[in-house]
């Protein structure tokens, strides 16, 4: 009952970001289907998980598509073209969501066991982190690093000009 | 022009109306829907013996589940939401008085027999008085939300934070990162505000406030990490354990610094509140705001105030930790109105910094002092220090 509630709340919201006229209320529609997902991951006990998407998901990432809305005019990206083009948009990803969902239920996904454990707190993330992931990790890192250094640097550029 | 005759008659002619058209109200409830809906309520007796008798109340609140010791109880008035609202009253009067005396002023002094002490209580009788002024092209909806969300951030950041041993609202094993998580609402909630007010001095006011959010966030995080590196959980009760024999303040005194400042940084006061310079943006993302709508917004920031000094308290000075001829509560109170008073101080005395003073300071100082502080932390740990 409450994953429903949950659930459609998220999917309304994400439908309203890409739906409505105004682009304000688009991005608070995505912030509010951000915190359904985090909510959605409460629900399946990983509190640790739901708060990194909140910190990440609503106080970053949302915060920047709003602070980049207000900044941009309105009348140049609110004409929404209707149409041709939003119905080959629905089928294409109706489409695509029913094949990956009939291939991924009809795969061994759904029937896999779990390990009736405990269920794995920050510390085993840790330390599956540190120990079989270090890898991944330092790419990303590495991969984070390069962006910053490289945004730094066409902002110099673009001062100079 | 309303004389304060009128406003008697007014009053009082609402409330005759009340009481005329009270039965037809109160006996179809009463008579027609408890009894179909099959639902117990109190008798007037045992009602008016409850307000009179504090021991039969408590008897009564513990019948219908709303007792001292249930979870709503605990949300609605201890350690969550009326507790924290009277410290902030409490903050307001003191910040008033307290620079008042820094600069050589008496503050509020009228209110009250003493000091002036009933002076927020004027204060909000006057808020509720004022005309509700929504400016016409304001986006009426994000308006009026703004307020709401700002009280109910204010509520939600009280969750976890534990007073005592015993006494808290919810224990989690990442207790220490919901704060966190939750103050990141605040600028998509002062985003909303100045947006909606459609007012070039509150989006101005609302574009800063990201800007300072943007500089002070990462360091804030970073800087408590150390804290959580000496005790070796994320859970508050267990942080506040392990300060015992230390308090973390001692082996983190540059990361205790940093939080200091991103908590000013965050409460947007003196020498950080450029959101809402008083001299260059009139009241920043506040302006358009009046009567209750302007009262629940500040009431939002004030427990806000309170959150992170209790934060503060909990992390770096030892909590509830204290000689024991004082209860832990005590101990925890003297603690937080110390960290209130050091954070209300430099609003008596210093200058505001420039935006791009606050950027740099954010970027190029507090996070390296952050990651510097962090490595101190793992340093005194693998040399077992702590």
């Amino acid at each position: 009952m409450v994953f429903l509630v949950i659930s459609l709340v998220t999917l309304i919201a994400a439908i309203l970001s890409l739906e409505s006229r105004e682009l304000v209320y688009g991005a608070v529609a995505l912030a509010l289907s951000f915190l359904g997902v985090a909510a959605i991951f409460i629900l399946l006990d990983a509190l640790y998980l739901a708060m990194f998407q909140i910190l990440v998901y609503i106080g970053s990432i949302s915060v920047l598509i709003i602070f980049v809305i207000m900044l941009v005019r309105r009348e140049k990206w609110s004409t929404i073209k209707s149409g041709n083009e939003r119905i080959v948009g629905i089928v294409t990803a109706l489409t695509f969501f029913l094949v990956i969902g009939y291939v991924s239920y009809n795969s061994g996904l759904s029937n896999i066991i779990t390990p009736n454990s405990s269920i794995p707190d920050f510390y085993d993330i840790g330390i599956q982190m540190i120990n079989d992931y270090w890898l991944i990790l330092e790419v990303t890192g590495l991969v984070l690093a390069v962006s910053v250094i490289g945004a730094l640097t066409m902002a110099k550029i673009e001062r100079k000009n | 022009m309303e004389t304060f005759e009128d406003f008697l008659k007014r009053i009082l002619s609402i409330l005759f109306w009340l009481l005329l058209l009270s039965p037809v109200i109160i006996f179809p409830v009463f008579f027609l829907l408890i009894p179909l809906l099959g639902i117990s309520v109190p008798t007037t007796n045992e009602f008016l013996t409850a307000l009179i008798d504090p021991i039969k109340g408590i008897q009564l609140a513990n019948k219908y589940g709303v007792g001292p010791s249930s979870t709503f109880f605990k949300i609605a008035a201890f350690p969550g939401f009326t507790f924290a609202a009277l410290i902030a009253t409490i903050t307001i009067l003191y910040e008033r008085k307290l620079i008042a005396k820094v600069q050589l002023r008496v503050g509020p002094l009228y209110a009250g027999r003493f000091e002036g002490v009933l002076q927020p209580i004027a204060d909000l009788f006057k808020l509720l008085g004022k005309e509700i002024v929504v400016p016409e092209k304001a986006d009426k909806f994000f308006f009026w939300s703004a307020p709401i969300l700002s009280i109910g951030l204010g509520a939600a950041l009280l969750a976890v934070l534990p007073l005592s041993p015993n006494i808290y609202i919810a224990r989690s094993d990442v207790s220490l990162l919901i704060p966190f998580a939750i103050i990141g609402f605040s600028p998509l909630i002062v985003l909303i505000a100045a947006w909606a007010s459609s007012n070039k001095f509150a989006f101005i006011g609302g574009l800063r406030a990201l800007h300072q959010l943007v500089a002070y966030e990462i360091p804030m995080l970073i800087s408590v990490l150390g804290v959580v590196i000496l005790s070796g959980s994320l859970d508050l009760i267990s942080i506040v354990e392990s300060q015992q024999q230390v308090w973390f303040i001692f082996p983190q005194l540059l990361g205790a610094i940093i939080f200091y400042i991103t908590i000013l940084s965050e409460l947007e006061r003196v020498p950080f509140d450029i959101p809402e310079a008083e001299t260059e943006l009139v009241s920043g993302w506040l302006t358009e705001y009046t009567g209750m709508h302007f009262g629940l917004l500040q009431l939002g920031v004030y427990i806000k105030f309170y959150a992170l000094s209790l934060l503060f308290t909990l992390l770096f000075l030892g909590g509830w930790y204290g000689p024991a001829f004082l209860p832990p509560l005590a101990w925890l109170l003297i603690k937080l109105f110390f960290v209130i008073t050091i954070v209300i101080l430099p609003r008596a005395v210093m200058p505001r910094l420039r935006i791009d003073q606050l950027i740099r300071l954010g970027w190029v100082w507090l996070i390296v002092l952050s990651f510097i502080n962090l490595f101190i932390a793992v340093i005194e740990v693998s040399l077992g220090v702590i």
